[in-house]
């Protein structure tokens, strides 16, 4: 029986392409998106969701609007200049038809989960609020889902959105402590292995050589984002962000994970800093968290071929 | 004409006596008591809730709600009010059961169903940062939002710099004094000084007025009036969150007042959970203030009501008519 999910996005165009990867997994039954702020606002986020269902003709699938702001700060803004001033690439397309649910994406989440007890994996691909404000609005979730695989962090490597910390994380550190200590089996899709997916030229130009609604869109959507990492990484193509937690979810084995407590730096120049604790003495801050999945090491060549093989299916 | 009040609170026994007062004044209409966490878990605090509701004779609906501030750990004072929140007076259990639905989503549809609502509350702000988050449109329909918390250029109780309420979830006073509501702060330390009741009006209450409220009111502060005496060194027994019902049931109580912009400090090392009252209005004018206070400034002129001084007399005067029935 395919896994229930539902994606917490901020499409965002590595987020179209890691929704558009699990409607065509067959492992994978996508009930429903919430949005969140992180490359677009979440209002945009929401009608591009819904946009993305219509492409798809998955009208049935709800979105579920989420909140606007961080839980303790404002959005400090979206990223245009990597994924458009619309999220797709500046492509500006017209508005959907249909329009996000009547209840808010916490609501939805917990719904769902409590709905269908030990069923569904939450992949949050964007800041973590909505995730932690279901939380708090309903504790009993971290016992009934699946698990938590979400896209973000940065355990032993860089950061993206400024040195220190990864842009999802940074756009919600409170959140995202909360999420990485719940009672709940979180897996950690970051920076340690998403800068190891390289998805080259070769294969972006492939897209557009697919008969299929979904593939087209994002060859549309795909250029102005791979201007943004070939300026700014001087690389070929792009980095995978949000579709390998798909690609984890559909198959963990592509991963070699390390078990560590983790904590976010929520002040200073270090703010949205993934911080692991390393080996078996743990430190105080570190104690009585669960251990999180943290992927360390990625099978880059058979992420990137699933992805293409699915986009072809 | 009856005027509609949603409560929340983390009821332990100051809280109960803000809510007998609004159930026991007939202008006001309690459509609903969301429960939050504070000084007491959700569970204790929705019991000693709807054990006030049940002597006070009614069936208003109790909603509990989020047990735990938005982001951090919890706190609780547990020294000031005793472990059942209500001076350990071994009160039975109430018959009346919480409603089933989250006190987060009560909030959200009883604001959405009763534009003009009156809005008190009287623990940390968890539940409506919650409810105004997902649902911003709900701001424009409060008509008045009352909250107990907070320390208006003052000292602090929980801290030197901060009251418990505030203090407990800053980043959730944080969203909600940003939120547009219309805030009456009424801060910790109106209930201090002249508010205090005395032991002649402790005694005048159980003695003179003598009914099952009375003695309630009084009896489940026992450990809040040692609190006051040991901790505070203050003489007689505070109430904050009366006072604050008492500004909500009759503004005109509140005899010193003004609208400010009120920030709440949620990095300090000292003065997490302090209000931040621009009194000598500095925020918008300075560049040493601009970017920090443009959250609030961008909502228009300032519009936090800080209350400043109440007149005691006619307080204790509102406490002794709604306990006297």
């Amino acid at each position: 029986m395919a896994r229930k999910i539902i994606i917490d996005t901020d499409p965002g165009v590595d987020d179209t392409m890691a929704i558009f990867f699990a409607l065509k997994s067959p492992e994978l039954d996508v009930i429903g998106l919430t949005t969140i702020f992180g490359n677009v606002h979440t209002a945009l986020a929401s009608t591009n969701a819904v946009r993305l269902m219509e492409i798809a003709d998955r009208r049935e699938i709800p979105v579920a609007s989420g909140v606007a702001d961080p839980l303790t700060r404002a959005f400090g803004g979206p990223v245009p200049y990597v994924h458009g001033e619309d999220g797709q690439g500046n492509l500006f397309l017209p508005p959907p038809q249909g329009q996000p649910i009547d209840q808010s994406a916490a609501d939805f989440i917990i719904e769902q989960v409590m709905r269908h007890p030990g069923e569904i994996t939450l992949v949050p691909v964007g800041p973590l609020t909505n995730i932690a404000l279901a939380l708090r609005l309903e504790p009993r979730i971290a016992e009934n889902v699946r698990e938590v695989v979400l896209m973000g962090g940065n355990a032993i490597v860089p950061g993206n959105a400024s040195p220190a910390a990864e842009a999802n994380i940074r756009n919600d550190p409170e959140a995202a402590d909360l999420v990485f200590g719940a009672p709940w089996q979180v897996t950690m899709v970051g920076l340690d292995v998403t800068h190891k997916v390289n998805m080259k030229r070769k294969h972006l130009e492939h897209y557009s050589t697919i008969n299929s609604p979904l593939a087209q869109h994002i060859a549309r959507i795909v250029p102005h984002y791979r201007d943004f990492f070939e300026r700014t990484y001087e690389v070929d193509g792009i980095f995978v962000h949000d579709s390998s937690a798909i690609a984890y979810v559909i198959d963990p084995s592509l991963f070699k994970t390390e078990h560590w407590p983790i904590r976010v730096e929520t002040e200073g120049l270090s703010r949205g800093k993934t911080w692991p604790n390393l080996g078996d003495r743990l430190r105080p801050e570190w104690e009585n968290r669960p251990r999180v999945n943290v992927c360390v090491e990625v099978d880059s060549q058979r992420l990137i071929d699933l992805e293409m093989a699915r986009m072809e299916a | 004409m009856t005027r509609k009040m949603i409560i929340d609170t983390d009821t332990a026994s100051d809280d109960a006596v803000a809510i007998l007062m609004a159930l026991q004044t007939p202008e006001i209409d309690v459509i609903g008591i969301t429960i939050v966490a504070g000084n007491m878990p959700v569970a204790q605090a929705s019991i000693n809730a709807r054990y006030t509701v049940e002597i006070c004779g009614k069936q208003t609906p109790v909603y509990d709600g989020i047990d735990a501030p938005l982001t951090r750990e919890i706190y609780r004072a547990y020294f000031f009010h005793g472990p059942d929140g209500m001076g350990n007076m071994n009160y039975p259990a109430p018959k009346l059961q919480p409603q089933p639905k989250h006190g987060v989503q009560a909030l959200i549809d009883l604001i959405r169903e009763n534009p003009g609502v009156e809005l008190v509350t009287l623990g940390p702000l968890t539940n409506v940062a919650a409810a105004v988050v997902q649902a911003p449109d709900i701001v424009a329909n409060v008509s008045r939002c009352v909250v107990m918390g907070g320390a208006a250029c003052t000292v602090g109780n929980i801290t030197p710099a901060a009251e418990y309420n505030i203090w407990c979830d800053p980043e959730a006073a944080r969203v909600v004094f940003r939120s547009g509501l219309p805030i009456e702060m009424a801060g910790w330390e109106t209930c201090r000084g002249e508010a205090n009741l005395t032991e002649d009006e402790m005694h005048y209450c159980k003695d003179v007025i003598n009914t099952p409220l009375a003695h309630f009111a009084i009896d489940c502060n026992a450990s809040a009036l040692a609190a006051n005496r040991d901790w505070l060194g203050d003489p007689g027994l505070g109430l904050p969150d009366p006072v604050a019902m008492a500004i909500a049931i009759d503004p005109t109580i509140c005899t010193r007042k003004s609208k400010h912009y009120v920030e709440v400090e949620c990095d300090g090392t000292y003065t997490r959970g302090m209000t931040v009252v621009d009194q000598l209005n500095v925020a918008p004018y300075d560049t040493a203030n601009v970017a920090m206070w443009a959250p609030l400034v961008a909502k228009g002129e300032p519009h936090i009501t800080v209350c400043w001084e109440i007149d005691a007399k006619r307080w204790k005067e509102l406490l002794y008519k709604t306990i006297s029935a």
